[in-house]
Order: C-alpha cells, then sequence, then structure tokens
C-alpha cells in the first residue's frame, strides 16, 4: 500500500529528470514571456510536492537576486524582452536546482545502491555530502587561527595562499585519511560484495504525480 | 569534561594507528625499492632477495602499471577534494544567467583547476580526474544539468595528458590535464546555447542570448582568458602539493 501513502520527498531519480525537463525547457523558452509563466508553475507544483522548505529559502534570493538581473539586462540593452529573458534563464537554473536540494543526501545514495550503481559511486555521493559542513567548520577554524596570529586580510594574495589555502589543504588531507581508515575498520570494500539496502526507495503515486504535472505544464506552455 | 578527555584519548589513539600504518607502509616500500634495485642489478642474486621480498617486487611493478587499481583511501580523498570543488562552484547558478560567453568558466575556472590537480597529485593513477568529475556531475545533474558534460572533458583532458606523459607520476602530466578539463566545457556550452536559440526564435534570439557566442573573435578571445585562468590555477595546485610533499604531509 505505500503505493499510495504520502511521502515529503521526490524519489531521488525523477528528481534528476525533472531537473533536466526544467532547466533545458526554461532555457528554451526564456525569450518567450510564457517560459515565465512556466517556471512560475513549476514553482508552486514543488511547492505542494514537499519541497516547500527549499522553495521558501529561495524565494528571497529569486526575488532579489531576478531584480539585479533585470537591472543589469535593462541597462545593457534598454530592452524590457532582453532583462525579462535574463531573468528566466536565471530563474529557470535555480528552480531546476530546488529539487535537488530538497531530498536528504541518504535518500539519494540509498536509491543509488538499489540501482546496482557501483560502489564506489555512492560512496563517493555519500561523503561529499556529508563533508560540506565539515568543511565549512574546517574554513572557520583556519579563519579562527588567521585571526589569533594576526596575519592581516585574506583578500591578500600571499596571506591567502601562505595562511588559508595550504593549512586547509593540509586538514582536507589529514581528515581523508582518518575517514579511510574508518571506512575501511567498518568493512566498507570497494569489491563485489553483497549488500543489503534495508529502507528502499519507491516510486510513489506522488512522484508520479509529480512528473505528470511537469510534462503537462511543458505541453500547455507549447500548445497554449 | 569527561567526554571531552574521552574524545582527546580516541584522536590520540586514532593518530597513533595512523601513524603507525604509515611507518609500516613506508617500510614496506623502502624494502621494495630494494628489491627492484636488487633485481635490476648485474649482481642481481635471486636467491637471496626472493623470499622474504618476492611479494614486494610484485607490487613495485603493480605501481608502474598504467591503469591501477583504486582504493578506498583514493576514493575518499577524491570525495573530499570534489566535495570542496562543489562548494567553490556554488557560484554556477547565479552566474549561468549572466549573458556572456564563457563567463562560468571566467568564474569557476580557478577552483576547478587547483582542486582537481591536488586530487591528481594526491592519488596519481589515470581516472582520477575523471572519478571526481562523475562524483561532481551527479550533483550537477540534480543542479545544472547541461555541466554533466564535464565528463566528457575529464576523459578527453585524461587521453591527452596520458598520450603525453603515459602516467601521472609527472606532476606536469597533471597541470596539462588540469588546465585542459575546465576550457573543454567552453564549446559543449557553444553547441548548447546556439541550439536553444534557434529552437526558439531564430537568429534575434540567438545573438541576445549570449554576447560573444556568436561572434568568432570574442569567443576566441574568452576561451584563452579561460585556458589562461586555468593554467595559472593548475600551477598552482602544483605548487600547494609539492609543498604539502615538501613537508612530508603527503603520501601518495
Amino acid at each position: 500500500m505505500s503505493f499510495f501513502k504520502y511521502k515529503n520527498y521526490i524519489y531521488p531519480l525523477f528528481v534528476a529528470v525533472t531537473s533536466a525537463i526544467i532547466i533545458v525547457f526554461g532555457l528554451i523558452e526564456a525569450t518567450y514571456i510564457r517560459g515565465l509563466y512556466f517556471l512560475a508553475g513549476v514553482y508552486v507544483w514543488l511547492l505542494i510536492f514537499g519541497c516547500w522548505k527549499t522553495c521558501l529559502k529561495t524565494l528571497p534570493v529569486l526575488i532579489i537576486a531576478g531584480g539585479i538581473f533585470y537591472g543589469i539586462g535593462y541597462l545593457a540593452s534598454k530592452n524590457h524582452d532582453f532583462a525579462l529573458a535574463m531573468v528566466t534563464r536565471f530563474y529557470a537554473v535555480i528552480i531546476a536546482v530546488i529539487p535537488g536540494m530538497s531530498i536528504e543526501p541518504t535518500a539519494i545514495t540509498r536509491n543509488l545502491s538499489q540501482l546496482k550503481v557501483p560502489r564506489f559511486v555512492t560512496l563517493g555521493v555519500l561523503i561529499m555530502y556529508s563533508f560540506v559542513p565539515v568543511l565549512r567548520a574546517e574554513i572557520k577554524r583556519v579563519r579562527e587561527a588567521m585571526k589569533t596570529r594576526g596575519t592581516g586580510s585574506i583578500l591578500n594574495p600571499k596571506i591567502f595562499y601562505r595562511a588559508f589555502l595550504i593549512p586547509l589543504v593540509t586538514r582536507i588531507v589529514d581528515i581523508s585519511d582518518i575517514l579511510a581508515l574508518s571506512i575501511e575498520t567498518r568493512g566498507f570494500t570497494l569489491g563485489k560484495t553483497k549488500y543489503t539496502v534495508y529502507k528502499k526507495e519507491y516510486i510513489n503515486i506522488f512522484d508520479v504525480l509529480f512528473v505528470l504535472g511537469i510534462i503537462t505544464g511543458v505541453v500547455l506552455t507549447v500548445v497554449l | 569534561m569527561e567526554e571531552e578527555k574521552k574524545d582527546v584519548k580516541q584522536n590520540d589513539i586514532a593518530e597513533l594507528l595512523i601513524d603507525n600504518i604509515k611507518s609500516i607502509e613506508e617500510e614496506q616500500e623502502a624494502v621494495a625499492e630494494l628489491a627492484y634495485i636488487a633485481s635490476v642489478s648485474e649482481n642481481y642474486n635471486s636467491a637471496n632477495v626472493k623470499d622474504a621480498t618476492s611479494g614486494k617486487v610484485q607490487g613495485v611493478h603493480k605501481n608502474n602499471r598504467l591503469f591501477q587499481k583504486y582504493k578506498i583511501k583514493d576514493m575518499v580523498f577524491l570525495a573530499i577534494i570534489t566535495a570542496c570543488t562543489l562548494v567553490t562552484g556554488a557560484v554556477m547558478p547565479f552566474v549561468s544567467g549572466i549573458q556572456v560567453f564563457g563567463i562560468i568558466q571566467i568564474c569557476l575556472g580557478l577552483q576547478f583547476s587547483i582542486l582537481p590537480v591536488i586530487g591528481m597529485m594526491k592519488v596519481r593513477k589515470p581516472g582520477a580526474l575523471l572519478l571526481q568529475s562523475i562524483f561532481i556531475s551527479i550533483f550537477l545533474s540534480f543542479m545544472f544539468p547541461p555541466m554533466v558534460s564535464i565528463i566528457l572533458c575529464a576523459l578527453i583532458a585524461e587521453v591527452v595528458a596520458l598520450l603525453i606523459f603515459r602516467s601521472y607520476k609527472n606532476d606536469w602530466a597533471c597541470v596539462v590535464a588540469g588546465t585542459l578539463y575546465m576550457p573543454l566545457t567552453l564549446p559543449m556550452l557553444i553547441l548548447l546555447y546556439n541550439v536553444f536559440p534557434s529552437i526558439s526564435k531564430g537568429k534575434d534570439a540567438e545573438q541576445m542570448f549570449m554576447v560573444g557566442s556568436t561572434n568568432f573573435g570574442v569567443a576566441i578571445g574568452i576561451s584563452v582568458a579561460v585556458v589562461a585562468i586555468c593554467f595559472v590555477g593548475s600551477v598552482i595546485g602544483m605548487v600547494i602539493m609539492r609543498e604539502l610533499k615538501k613537508a612530508g604531509k603527503l603520501k601518495e
């Protein structure tokens, strides 16, 4: 019965497909006003299908950056259509990113494992996702160390290289060594060993509806 | 306080374990090197070295192969360095809307050459750049799908570097691959940006769409600038890794 059960995220593979549809169609239709209508419809569709948090987070970016893009476009060309096309292209990229930002990294990893994607890919995806907050913390630490040492402005290339880049890369190398050791001690191998995915990702009626909605939007934009 | 002490203890133990493994690996490499020298010298007596070091000699020969097996630590480092590339490339969605040909490559050229070169110089195995591009393209497929073509660019860059240098043992092989990596996305984007406007509004839109993509001179100029930026980035990456190697922080 899980096919009809409500879930608050989209099937990971469908996310990639819909992102591609949104960006490609958004760029094709960027020079028409209907392209903007299509993207507005997609945005509402994403709000309904579990991406509302990311949608709300990106709303200020869409408004502020969209306004800046319009201003630059209009000043450069003195043409309203040109400026609007520029904004539509920007919106196409940002709105295509929203579904990808809304799904959990573990869901992507589980989905890839289920689809028998090589282990090195799933391992890489998981590490990449989980490493981003670690990297942020490391950057903060290096910056604090710079302040403590009184090195000066980070905008100075010499200081940036010597006091920021080198310590950061050194830390990254150290972390990767420890992480590799940790993964190996947990029995992870890259060979063709059997493994079990305990929480599988299944296609749900809401996933089908979501994709169908996007495709219908594309068709309606072209026809009407 | 107790938890902090526990953490410190665990960290100390982990560091000791890593040091221990490193020293064992260094010893093994030294033995293997000696055995290899012995095996190629005139006074080579197989009986003396065969029993103790036959496995190690094989190990050295394995390292000399063009295609080597990837270890978990290689994958982990490549994934981590790709995460850094992805974070520094977060500006991509913003610049992709600006109508100047090659603006993405100009903005991302430096970080997309420094970090891949660091990855290649740590994991000196063919396919290191390709793996990085596969990892990053999984995320880009969710964010900016046209940039998935970066896999093809990595493949071409690697093939060119390996045809010239045969392996990544030479630092400049990594620099060549790193320099070619990002600029190779330019032809892909020319195709992309010239196909979309022709679908939608014809020639007028094509000229509107991208400043420079239809002007051959501007396109060449921007391409040269991108190559120059990527070359500088690759050299910076090489210098960083050489410095880490000198400091004893790097074990290939």
